[in-house]
Protein backbone atom coordinates (compact mmCIF):
# COMPACT_ATOMS: atom_id res chain seq x y z
CA UNK A 1 0.00 0.00 0.00
CA UNK A 2 2.97 2.26 0.74
CA UNK A 3 4.72 1.76 -2.62
CA UNK A 4 2.10 3.32 -4.96
CA UNK A 5 2.02 6.38 -2.73
CA UNK A 6 5.77 6.82 -3.03
CA UNK A 7 5.57 6.38 -6.82
CA UNK A 8 2.84 8.95 -6.98
CA UNK A 9 4.99 11.34 -4.99
CA UNK A 10 7.98 10.81 -7.29
CA UNK A 11 5.71 11.27 -10.31
CA UNK A 12 4.38 14.54 -8.94
CA UNK A 13 7.92 15.71 -8.21
CA UNK A 14 9.05 14.97 -11.77
CA UNK A 15 6.02 16.79 -13.17
CA UNK A 16 6.74 19.80 -10.97
CA UNK A 17 10.35 19.73 -12.17
CA UNK A 18 9.25 19.64 -15.83
CA UNK A 19 6.82 22.49 -15.25
CA UNK A 20 9.58 24.56 -13.65
CA UNK A 21 11.92 23.91 -16.58
CA UNK A 22 9.31 24.83 -19.20
CA UNK A 23 8.39 27.99 -17.25
CA UNK A 24 12.08 28.93 -17.12
CA UNK A 25 12.47 28.32 -20.86
CA UNK A 26 9.56 30.59 -21.68
CA UNK A 27 10.75 33.26 -19.25
CA UNK A 28 14.33 33.14 -20.50
CA UNK A 29 13.18 33.26 -24.11
CA UNK A 30 11.41 36.55 -23.56
CA UNK A 31 13.85 37.82 -20.97
CA UNK A 32 14.85 41.40 -21.01
CA UNK A 33 18.56 41.25 -21.65
CA UNK A 34 18.89 45.01 -21.74
CA UNK A 35 20.07 46.24 -18.38
CA UNK A 36 18.94 49.41 -16.63
CA UNK A 37 15.66 51.31 -16.66
CA UNK A 38 13.32 50.73 -19.55
CA UNK A 39 9.98 52.04 -20.79
CA UNK A 40 7.33 50.55 -23.03
CA UNK A 41 6.06 52.00 -26.31
CA UNK A 42 3.73 50.46 -28.84
CA UNK A 43 4.02 50.08 -32.59
CA UNK A 44 1.10 49.42 -34.93
CA UNK A 45 1.75 47.16 -37.91
CA UNK A 46 -0.60 45.98 -40.64
CA UNK A 47 1.16 42.64 -40.51
CA UNK A 48 3.61 41.44 -37.86
CA UNK A 49 4.17 38.06 -39.54
CA UNK A 50 7.21 36.26 -38.15
CA UNK A 51 7.88 38.73 -35.32
CA UNK A 52 7.87 37.11 -31.87
CA UNK A 53 7.92 38.34 -28.30
CA UNK A 54 11.57 38.54 -27.24
CA UNK A 55 12.77 39.78 -30.65
CA UNK A 56 15.40 42.53 -30.67
CA UNK A 57 14.61 46.21 -31.05
CA UNK A 58 17.52 48.06 -32.65
CA UNK A 59 18.50 51.64 -33.40
CA UNK A 60 21.34 52.02 -35.92
CA UNK A 61 21.96 48.29 -35.60
CA UNK A 62 22.49 48.46 -31.83
CA UNK A 63 20.07 46.44 -29.64
CA UNK A 64 18.22 48.88 -27.38
CA UNK A 65 15.31 46.73 -26.28
CA UNK A 66 13.00 43.81 -26.83
CA UNK A 67 9.55 43.10 -28.17
CA UNK A 68 7.56 42.45 -25.01
CA UNK A 69 4.25 41.33 -26.48
CA UNK A 70 2.26 41.26 -29.70
CA UNK A 71 -1.51 41.40 -29.85
CA UNK A 72 -4.28 42.05 -32.33
CA UNK A 73 -6.21 45.30 -32.09
CA UNK A 74 -9.81 44.13 -32.33
CA UNK A 75 -11.01 47.44 -33.80
CA UNK A 76 -9.14 47.20 -37.11
CA UNK A 77 -7.30 43.85 -36.93
CA UNK A 78 -3.89 45.45 -36.94
CA UNK A 79 -0.96 44.05 -34.96
CA UNK A 80 0.15 46.02 -31.91
CA UNK A 81 3.65 45.22 -30.68
CA UNK A 82 4.74 46.40 -27.25
CA UNK A 83 8.40 47.38 -27.33
CA UNK A 84 10.46 47.80 -24.16
CA UNK A 85 13.38 50.14 -24.79
CA UNK A 86 16.11 51.78 -22.71
CA UNK A 87 14.94 54.74 -20.66
CA UNK A 88 17.76 57.03 -21.78
CA UNK A 89 16.63 56.78 -25.38
CA UNK A 90 14.55 59.81 -26.34
CA UNK A 91 12.81 58.84 -29.55
CA UNK A 92 11.22 61.70 -31.56
CA UNK A 93 7.46 61.27 -32.10
CA UNK A 94 7.85 60.75 -35.84
CA UNK A 95 10.27 57.86 -35.41
CA UNK A 96 9.53 54.92 -37.67
CA UNK A 97 9.47 51.23 -36.79
CA UNK A 98 10.17 48.60 -39.45
CA UNK A 99 10.09 44.83 -39.15
CA UNK A 100 13.32 43.60 -40.69
CA UNK A 101 14.88 40.20 -41.19
CA UNK A 102 18.46 39.42 -40.24
CA UNK A 103 19.84 37.93 -43.42
CA UNK A 104 17.54 36.50 -46.05
CA UNK A 105 15.66 33.98 -43.90
CA UNK A 106 16.84 34.93 -40.40
CA UNK A 107 14.91 36.09 -37.36
CA UNK A 108 12.70 39.13 -37.50
CA UNK A 109 13.50 42.19 -35.45
CA UNK A 110 12.19 45.73 -35.10
CA UNK A 111 14.40 48.54 -36.40
CA UNK A 112 13.61 52.02 -35.10
CA UNK A 113 14.76 55.03 -37.07
CA UNK A 114 14.57 58.31 -35.14
CA UNK A 115 12.64 61.11 -36.79
CA UNK A 116 12.98 64.89 -36.82
CA UNK A 117 10.26 66.00 -34.35
CA UNK A 118 11.25 67.95 -31.28
CA UNK A 119 8.74 66.14 -29.08
CA UNK A 120 9.54 62.67 -27.81
CA UNK A 121 7.57 59.45 -27.48
CA UNK A 122 6.22 59.14 -23.94
CA UNK A 123 5.94 55.75 -22.22
CA UNK A 124 2.87 54.02 -23.66
CA UNK A 125 2.86 56.15 -26.84
CA UNK A 126 2.21 54.43 -30.13
CA UNK A 127 4.33 54.54 -33.30
CA UNK A 128 2.01 54.48 -36.30
CA UNK A 129 4.59 55.24 -39.00
CA UNK A 130 5.64 51.66 -39.50
CA UNK A 131 6.69 49.20 -42.16
CA UNK A 132 5.26 45.71 -41.79
CA UNK A 133 6.98 42.46 -42.58
CA UNK A 134 7.66 42.38 -46.29
CA UNK A 135 6.31 39.12 -47.59
CA UNK A 136 9.45 38.06 -49.42
CA UNK A 137 7.99 34.78 -50.61
CA UNK A 138 5.06 36.41 -52.39
CA UNK A 139 7.33 39.08 -53.88
CA UNK A 140 9.70 36.40 -55.20
CA UNK A 141 6.67 34.48 -56.43
CA UNK A 142 5.37 37.53 -58.30
CA UNK A 143 8.80 38.07 -59.83
CA UNK A 144 9.42 34.45 -60.73
CA UNK A 145 5.99 33.52 -62.04
CA UNK A 146 4.71 36.96 -62.92
CA UNK A 147 1.59 38.62 -61.61
CA UNK A 148 -1.71 37.07 -62.62
CA UNK A 149 -2.99 40.42 -63.84
CA UNK A 150 -0.04 40.98 -66.10
CA UNK A 151 -0.97 41.07 -69.73
CA UNK A 152 1.32 39.38 -72.24
CA UNK A 153 3.89 41.71 -73.76
CA UNK A 154 2.89 42.94 -77.21
CA UNK B 1 -28.89 72.75 -13.62
CA UNK B 2 -28.83 69.00 -14.17
CA UNK B 3 -30.65 69.23 -17.48
CA UNK B 4 -28.21 71.89 -18.63
CA UNK B 5 -25.30 69.64 -17.75
CA UNK B 6 -26.94 66.76 -19.60
CA UNK B 7 -27.41 68.98 -22.62
CA UNK B 8 -23.74 69.94 -22.54
CA UNK B 9 -22.63 66.32 -22.31
CA UNK B 10 -24.88 65.37 -25.21
CA UNK B 11 -23.56 68.28 -27.25
CA UNK B 12 -19.96 67.30 -26.45
CA UNK B 13 -20.66 63.69 -27.43
CA UNK B 14 -22.24 64.81 -30.68
CA UNK B 15 -19.25 66.98 -31.55
CA UNK B 16 -16.87 64.08 -30.83
CA UNK B 17 -18.99 61.72 -32.90
CA UNK B 18 -19.12 64.15 -35.81
CA UNK B 19 -15.35 64.83 -35.82
CA UNK B 20 -14.47 61.17 -35.31
CA UNK B 21 -16.78 60.17 -38.14
CA UNK B 22 -15.84 62.97 -40.50
CA UNK B 23 -12.05 62.77 -40.30
CA UNK B 24 -11.29 59.54 -42.19
CA UNK B 25 -14.04 60.30 -44.69
CA UNK B 26 -12.71 63.82 -45.19
CA UNK B 27 -9.16 62.55 -45.65
CA UNK B 28 -10.34 59.96 -48.14
CA UNK B 29 -12.34 62.56 -50.06
CA UNK B 30 -9.27 64.77 -50.25
CA UNK B 31 -7.17 61.85 -51.47
CA UNK B 32 -9.68 60.93 -54.16
CA UNK B 33 -9.73 64.53 -55.36
CA UNK B 34 -5.94 64.49 -55.49
CA UNK B 35 -5.83 61.22 -57.42
CA UNK B 36 -8.51 62.44 -59.86
CA UNK B 37 -6.64 65.70 -60.46
CA UNK B 38 -3.34 63.88 -61.04
CA UNK B 39 -5.01 61.43 -63.43
CA UNK B 40 -6.61 64.34 -65.26
CA UNK B 41 -3.19 65.88 -65.81
CA UNK B 42 -1.60 62.53 -66.65
CA UNK B 43 -4.16 61.76 -69.34
CA UNK B 44 -2.95 64.63 -71.55
CA UNK B 45 0.75 64.15 -70.87
CA UNK B 46 2.69 62.75 -73.83
CA UNK B 47 5.65 61.53 -71.74
CA UNK B 48 7.15 61.36 -68.25
CA UNK B 49 9.03 64.67 -68.49
CA UNK B 50 5.97 66.66 -69.52
CA UNK B 51 3.98 64.98 -66.77
CA UNK B 52 6.66 65.82 -64.23
CA UNK B 53 6.35 69.58 -64.81
CA UNK B 54 2.56 69.57 -65.17
CA UNK B 55 1.89 67.42 -62.13
CA UNK B 56 4.10 69.37 -59.75
CA UNK B 57 1.68 72.19 -58.88
CA UNK B 58 -1.13 69.66 -58.40
CA UNK B 59 0.95 67.49 -56.10
CA UNK B 60 2.23 70.47 -54.14
CA UNK B 61 -1.37 71.22 -53.24
CA UNK B 62 -2.14 67.71 -51.99
CA UNK B 63 1.15 66.34 -50.73
CA UNK B 64 2.96 67.75 -47.73
CA UNK B 65 6.45 67.64 -49.21
CA UNK B 66 7.75 69.61 -46.22
CA UNK B 67 6.65 66.83 -43.82
CA UNK B 68 7.96 64.18 -46.21
CA UNK B 69 11.38 65.80 -46.51
CA UNK B 70 11.69 66.39 -42.77
CA UNK B 71 10.84 62.77 -42.09
CA UNK B 72 13.00 61.42 -44.89
CA UNK B 73 16.03 63.25 -43.55
CA UNK B 74 15.12 62.14 -40.04
CA UNK B 75 17.15 63.03 -36.99
CA UNK B 76 19.63 65.22 -38.87
CA UNK B 77 16.89 67.68 -39.98
CA UNK B 78 17.31 69.78 -36.83
CA UNK B 79 20.87 70.58 -37.81
CA UNK B 80 19.84 71.99 -41.19
CA UNK B 81 19.61 75.79 -41.23
CA UNK B 82 16.53 77.46 -42.73
CA UNK B 83 18.07 77.90 -46.16
CA UNK B 84 19.25 74.28 -46.24
CA UNK B 85 15.79 73.09 -45.18
CA UNK B 86 14.14 75.07 -47.99
CA UNK B 87 16.65 73.74 -50.49
CA UNK B 88 16.18 70.16 -49.25
CA UNK B 89 12.39 70.38 -49.62
CA UNK B 90 12.75 71.72 -53.18
CA UNK B 91 15.23 69.02 -54.20
CA UNK B 92 13.42 66.18 -52.46
CA UNK B 93 10.14 67.19 -54.13
CA UNK B 94 11.85 66.93 -57.52
CA UNK B 95 13.39 63.55 -56.63
CA UNK B 96 10.05 62.08 -55.54
CA UNK B 97 8.10 63.43 -58.52
CA UNK B 98 10.82 62.30 -60.95
CA UNK B 99 11.09 58.81 -59.49
CA UNK B 100 7.35 58.32 -59.94
CA UNK B 101 6.87 59.96 -63.30
CA UNK B 102 9.77 57.84 -64.62
CA UNK B 103 7.47 54.85 -64.24
CA UNK B 104 4.69 56.60 -66.15
CA UNK B 105 3.53 54.82 -69.30
CA UNK B 106 1.61 57.12 -71.68
CA UNK B 107 -1.92 55.95 -72.30
CA UNK B 108 -2.07 53.70 -69.23
CA UNK B 109 -4.61 54.49 -66.55
CA UNK B 110 -4.49 52.82 -63.14
CA UNK B 111 -7.55 50.92 -61.93
CA UNK B 112 -7.88 51.69 -58.24
CA UNK B 113 -9.92 49.68 -55.75
CA UNK B 114 -10.42 51.71 -52.59
CA UNK B 115 -10.43 49.89 -49.29
CA UNK B 116 -11.85 51.17 -45.99
CA UNK B 117 -9.74 53.92 -44.43
CA UNK B 118 -8.41 53.47 -40.90
CA UNK B 119 -7.31 56.10 -38.42
CA UNK B 120 -4.31 54.76 -36.44
CA UNK B 121 -3.90 57.98 -34.43
CA UNK B 122 -5.63 61.32 -34.18
CA UNK B 123 -4.80 63.49 -37.18
CA UNK B 124 -3.68 60.42 -39.16
CA UNK B 125 -5.63 58.38 -41.68
CA UNK B 126 -4.34 55.45 -43.73
CA UNK B 127 -6.16 54.72 -46.98
CA UNK B 128 -5.25 51.30 -48.39
CA UNK B 129 -5.85 50.67 -52.08
CA UNK B 130 -5.20 47.99 -54.64
CA UNK B 131 -3.96 49.30 -57.90
CA UNK B 132 -3.56 47.71 -61.29
CA UNK B 133 -1.20 49.76 -63.44
CA UNK B 134 0.36 48.78 -66.76
CA UNK B 135 -0.65 45.19 -66.13
CA UNK B 136 0.81 44.85 -62.63
CA UNK B 137 -1.00 44.65 -59.33
CA UNK B 138 0.16 46.77 -56.38
CA UNK B 139 -0.91 47.29 -52.77
CA UNK B 140 -0.61 51.01 -52.20
CA UNK B 141 -1.43 52.69 -48.88
CA UNK B 142 -1.68 56.47 -48.65
CA UNK B 143 -0.82 57.96 -45.26
CA UNK B 144 -2.77 61.16 -44.82
CA UNK B 145 -2.01 63.70 -42.13
CA UNK B 146 -3.88 66.69 -40.83
CA UNK B 147 -1.32 69.48 -41.19
CA UNK B 148 -3.77 72.38 -41.39
CA UNK B 149 -5.85 70.36 -43.85
CA UNK B 150 -5.45 66.76 -44.99
CA UNK B 151 -2.30 66.09 -47.00
CA UNK B 152 -0.52 62.97 -48.19
CA UNK B 153 2.49 62.51 -45.91
CA UNK B 154 3.75 59.10 -47.02
CA UNK B 155 2.97 56.33 -49.48
CA UNK B 156 3.68 52.65 -48.91
CA UNK B 157 3.91 50.31 -51.88
CA UNK B 158 3.77 46.58 -51.06
CA UNK B 159 4.43 47.55 -47.43
CA UNK B 160 7.59 49.52 -48.18
CA UNK B 161 7.33 53.14 -47.13
CA UNK B 162 8.63 55.92 -49.36
CA UNK B 163 9.75 57.99 -46.38
CA UNK B 164 11.45 55.05 -44.62
CA UNK B 165 13.23 54.11 -47.84
CA UNK B 166 14.69 57.58 -48.27
CA UNK B 167 15.34 57.95 -44.54
CA UNK B 168 17.64 54.94 -44.47
CA UNK B 169 19.63 56.40 -47.37
CA UNK B 170 19.68 60.05 -46.32
CA UNK B 171 20.40 59.27 -42.67
CA UNK B 172 23.52 57.35 -43.71
CA UNK B 173 24.56 60.27 -45.95
CA UNK B 174 23.96 62.74 -43.13
CA UNK B 175 26.11 60.75 -40.73
CA UNK B 176 28.93 60.81 -43.26
CA UNK B 177 28.88 64.42 -44.33
CA UNK B 178 26.11 66.42 -42.63
CA UNK B 179 23.52 68.63 -44.31
CA UNK B 180 25.82 69.56 -47.22
CA UNK B 181 26.26 65.89 -48.14
CA UNK B 182 22.49 65.30 -48.06
CA UNK B 183 21.85 68.24 -50.38
CA UNK B 184 24.64 67.14 -52.66
CA UNK B 185 23.34 63.58 -52.90
CA UNK B 186 19.84 64.89 -53.73
CA UNK B 187 21.30 67.16 -56.40
CA UNK B 188 23.32 64.30 -57.84
CA UNK B 189 20.27 62.08 -57.95
CA UNK B 190 18.41 64.76 -59.96
CA UNK B 191 21.27 65.46 -62.37
CA UNK B 192 21.88 61.75 -63.06
CA UNK B 193 18.47 61.43 -64.61
CA UNK B 194 18.01 62.71 -68.14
Amino acid sequence: MKLPQLELLVGAFVLAGLAAVSWLTVKLGARNFVGGDTYAIEARFDNAGGLNAGANVVVAGVPVGRVEAIRVDASDFSAIATLRVLAGLNLPTDSMASIKTSGLIGDKFVALSPGADETFLEPGARITLTESSVDLESLIGKMAFGSLDKEPAP
Amino acid sequence: MTSRRHLMIIAALMVTAVTAGASPAEAEKRLRTAVDEVLGVADDAPNGDALSSRVRPVLERHVSFETMTRRAVGFGWRQFNNEQQRQAVRLFTTVVIRSYTDKFTPGERPAITWQPAVSPASGRVDVPTRMVYAGSNYHVTYRMEDVGGWRIADVTIEGVSLVANYRSQLDATFKKGGAAAVLQSLEQSISRRP
